[in-house]
């Protein structure tokens, strides 16, 4: 039999006569009877333990098996006071997983049951439980019947074993949820009617008034018999009365008592992690991507908020057993720790590996470059046309700085900027220069000698602006080097012509010292020496596959080449289509203008040179001029339909080895003959040059090249060195440069007739 | 591997090159020409700001990384550049 406690006599019973019990579902808040405790003291012990066990206890419970007897539980009078279910339960589905987690929250469950049972006097658990389920009731927690009820109650009755009631209600709902999947297989294709009435009204709380209204029918009955009157009497009779008598009354205190208590001392651990964006964001990444939550690759700020959570909260989910999504995440992110450590303990093998990598060696080219640009900034500067900004942390010498004020002149100048030089090339003469199409800072140049004696074995270098000490990549070719181009359409081919007739191609993306393709097993190569190489776009290819290019070489054999690109280079005979006209200087110092549709004749013949032509150069800007050069010291400018020539340029009794038209002025060239390189500008004047740089002793100028972008240009010499200038203060005059070089002509051809 | 020792000797030899080192993850020189306890002293400092300056890099955008690092002070230029498994380190006198 249950046991009461006295002072939960009165409460209980008023409870239970003013109410007409139901059988069903009248969600009345009834007090449950005390069931449980004999010792009464130790419930809310009982309370806080049996929530706490709760979690540990969860799944040990499953394996018990609850007889479900119906209890009835009766008060002195012989009455049956079994408490109804507070809450009636929906027949719904319930996740297992929520009641869990829901016994995770019984610590705050138990903190309200403490606050009802001040409120309502009971000491009672089973009665905070079920209280707790109704205000979580959104849970649907699902109960079967009163019975199920009164089984639980049956459970709690035994005083020895900690039982859960949440425990008794997840079983309970496993089985009807699995009662119901059965169900559910068979008549997934049935047709199902379904009902729907009104059920009866579910008295989920019911709190009578306190007070009725005067018009009501009861008002009579309360006022005239009843308490209210006996109440007034009362207090009528209160004020003399020896029943009612204030007196003071004194209580015993009773004799405090200190009492020690000693516990172990709580150990504090630090613990620390690190939430780096960068470090989630790597756990992440290399977890797989885990969770669905990330799209992309960062982490929004949700998903760290919620990774954080896992990071702080891993102590205690170390406790749950049950494996949620949290805990995965938790304990994966923990073994991606405990890998990190395995990682580094495994690098101990070799220091020295370090120095193979691949990463490695790019480092140190990209760190001497940095160097290097230390160095050399202000030249390159110069050459960008930036602003040389001063080094702050210069002592600046007083006399530095008046010189660099004074030396402003307005006359057009070359400023020498920086050499390319390195000792690999050291005393080989440059015989050819050409920039990269795509990369204007790459520059590749050839070294072979022009004469027929005093050959050595070619080299090409490519080099780059951002490291004028060292090439980027040195190719060695049998012979000497006489010719170089870069091709348009793939533009990491360089095509090369050497001083035995053979061309080859290499590639300058690959670091590989090879060509790619070499014609010296070709049946039709070159016995002369190649004077030039050039790449020609062709618009229609054979197939008809667009925008091939061809390359076309000229060698001092006498004959002109068109090769095509296949496995092997070919040599292929000039096409129909094409209508390219080119021109050929000869040896005579005769130029042609040929076209390659005709295999055979010249189209005509521009005589005026006496020696050699050593280049021939078409204006960039003014399509119908070109000038040539010679050994016999003369400069010519031609145009094109004229067989004679309009101007000759002559400075010096030397033999002019190279010229080239500037690309952004009309009016200017450059011209480089043995001992000193020559700027003209026809728009100043027609018979100086304009500048004039000479050479070091003992080095002839051999090869000329303008910058593209900038205006400065490139001289190479016999010694293996490649000199960048820079073009100061040539007024050349900004746009009307093409007509200014029509007038001249113009002029000069008039005052020629 | 002849290249690389090429690439370090030319490195040194530029003009205004105080040092060269070469440290890998532990913090062993593996080259160096500068005397051992400077080695050290730099190799330790840097660790230290190269992991401090990568943590930024990261923390502002995680696919970033760190790939080379300049300090400028008045006297010399220190030129980092940070790999998971060394680290390359070149000072320089860049005003001489």
């Amino acid at each position: 039999m249950p046991v009461r406690t006295a002072k939960q006599m009165k409460p209980t019973l008023k409870v239970t006569k003013s109410r007409t019990p139901n059988q069903s579902t009248s969600g009345v808040l009834r007090v449950n009877q005390s069931a449980t405790n004999t010792r009464s003291v130790n419930s809310s012990v009982h309370r806080k333990s049996f929530t706490l066990a709760g979690d540990s206890k969860v799944l040990d419970k499953g394996s018990v098996q609850t007889h479900k007897q119906t209890v009835q539980v009766f008060d002195e009078t012989g009455k049956d006071v079994t408490p109804q279910p507070l809450y009636q339960p929906e027949a719904g589905a319930l996740q297992p997983k929520q009641s869990k987690i829901f016994t995770n929250h019984d610590t705050s469950g138990s903190t309200l049951s403490d606050f009802l049972s001040t409120a309502y006097q009971t000491t009672n658990a089973s009665f905070a439980a079920p209280f707790t389920r109704s205000v979580f009731g959104s849970s649907s927690v699902s109960r079967s019947s009163q019975s199920t009820m009164e089984s639980m109650n049956d459970e709690i009755e035994d005083p020895s074993s900690k039982k859960d009631i949440s425990l008794s209600l997840s079983d309970v709902q496993v089985r009807r949820e699995e009662i119901k999947e059965q169900i559910k297989e068979h008549m997934l294709d049935c047709m199902v009617d379904c009902y729907l009435t009104e059920t009866e009204t579910i008295w989920l709380l019911d709190m009578p008034a306190l007070s009725v209204s005067m018009d009501s029918e009861e008002a009579e009955v309360v006022k005239s018999e009843g308490r209210n009157m006996a109440y007034q009497e009362l207090c009528k009779n209160r004020l003399g009365n020896d029943k009612y008598m204030e007196r003071p009354m004194q209580t015993f205190n009773g004799a405090p008592k200190a009492k020690e208590v000693q516990s172990d001392s709580i150990s504090m651990v630090e613990k620390a992690t690190m939430a780096t964006h960068w470090d989630i964001y790597d756990s992440y990444v290399s977890d797989g991507g885990a969770g669905n939550a990330a799209d992309g690759a960062s982490p929004t700020k949700l998903d760290i908020s919620t990774l954080h959570r896992v990071h702080s909260s891993r102590p205690l989910d170390r406790t749950m057993s049950g494996a949620s999504a949290i805990s995965t995440a938790s304990t994966s992110s923990s073994r991606i720790d405990t890998e990190a450590f395995v990682v580094q303990g495994e690098n101990e093998s070799d220091p020295e590996d370090v120095l193979h990598s691949e990463k490695f060696l790019q480092d140190l080219l990209v760190m001497e470059r940095a160097v290097l640009e230390n160095i050399y900034q202000p030249k390159l500067a110069a050459y960008r046309q930036l602003p040389i900004l001063p080094d702050p942390n210069r002592e600046q010498k007083a006399g530095d700085e008046r010189d660099g004020q004074d030396d402003v002149s307005l006359n057009p100048a070359l400023e020498r900027l920086w050499a390319f030089n390195c000792e690999l090339t050291m005393g080989r003469n440059v015989s050819n220069m050409a920039w990269n199409k795509k990369n204007p800072d790459l520059l590749a140049v050839g070294y072979g000698q022009f004469d027929f004696k005093d050959q050595k074995s070619g080299l090409v270098c490519c080099w780059s602006l951002k490291n004028p000490t060292w090439p980027e990549r040195i190719f060695h070719c049998e012979s000497g080097v006489t010719a170089l181009d870069f091709s348009t359409c793939s533009p990491s081919q360089l095509a090369v012509g050497m001083h035995d007739g053979s061309i080859a191609i290499y590639n300058v993306q690959s670091t590989e010292k090879t060509p790619v393709i070499d014609s010296s097993d070709c049946a039709h190569k070159h016995t002369g020496p190649v004077w030039q190489v050039r790449w020609v776009e062709n618009e229609h290819g054979p197939g008809g596959e667009d925008k091939r290019e061809t390359l076309i070489s000229v060698s001092a054999d006498g004959r002109i080449s068109k090769w095509f690109l296949r496995k092997g280079l070919d040599v292929k005979e000039r096409k129909i289509e094409d209508s390219n006209i080119y021109l050929v200087g000869t040896e005579d110092g005769l130029i042609h203008k040929c076209s390659c549709s005709y295999n055979e004749q010249f189209l005509g013949t521009y005589t005026a040179h006496i020696g050699p032509v050593y280049k021939i150069t078409w204006s960039p800007l003014c399509p119908d001029v070109f000038l040539s050069c010679s050994a016999d010291w003369t400069i010519q400018l031609w145009r094109q339909d004229l067989f004679t020539p309009i101007l000759g340029f002559t400075s010096t009794h030397k033999a002019v080895h190279d010229i080239e038209w500037s690309p952004r002025w009309a009016t200017v060239f450059g011209a480089v003959n043995e001992g000193r390189l020559e700027i003209w500008d026809l728009g100043s004047s027609i018979l100086d040059p304009i500048i004039v740089s000479m050479a070091r002793p003992g080095v002839k100028l051999t090869s000329l090249l303008f910058a593209t972008q900038t205006d400065c240009v490139l001289v190479g010499d016999s010694g293996g060195q490649v000199s960048v200038y820079k073009l100061k203060n040539l007024n050349a005059g900004e746009g009307k440069e093409v007509n200014t070089l029509h007038d001249i002509i113009r002029s000069t051809l008039a005052s020629q007739l | 591997m002849a290249e690389v020792e090429e690439t370090l000797k030319r490195i040194q030899a530029h003009k205004g090159v105080i040092g060269t080192i070469v440290v890998n993850a532990e913090g062993i020189p593996i080259r160096t020409t500068l005397d051992s306890s400077t080695t050290v002293q730099y190799a330790g400092l840097l660790h230290q700001l190269t992991m401090k300056a990568r943590s930024t890099v990261r923390d502002i955008d995680p696919q970033n990384d760190l790939t080379f690092l300049r300090i400028r002070s008045k006297k010399h230029e220190i030129m980092v550049a940070p790999d998971k498994e060394y680290l390359l380190i070149v000072i320089q006198n860049p005003s001489e």
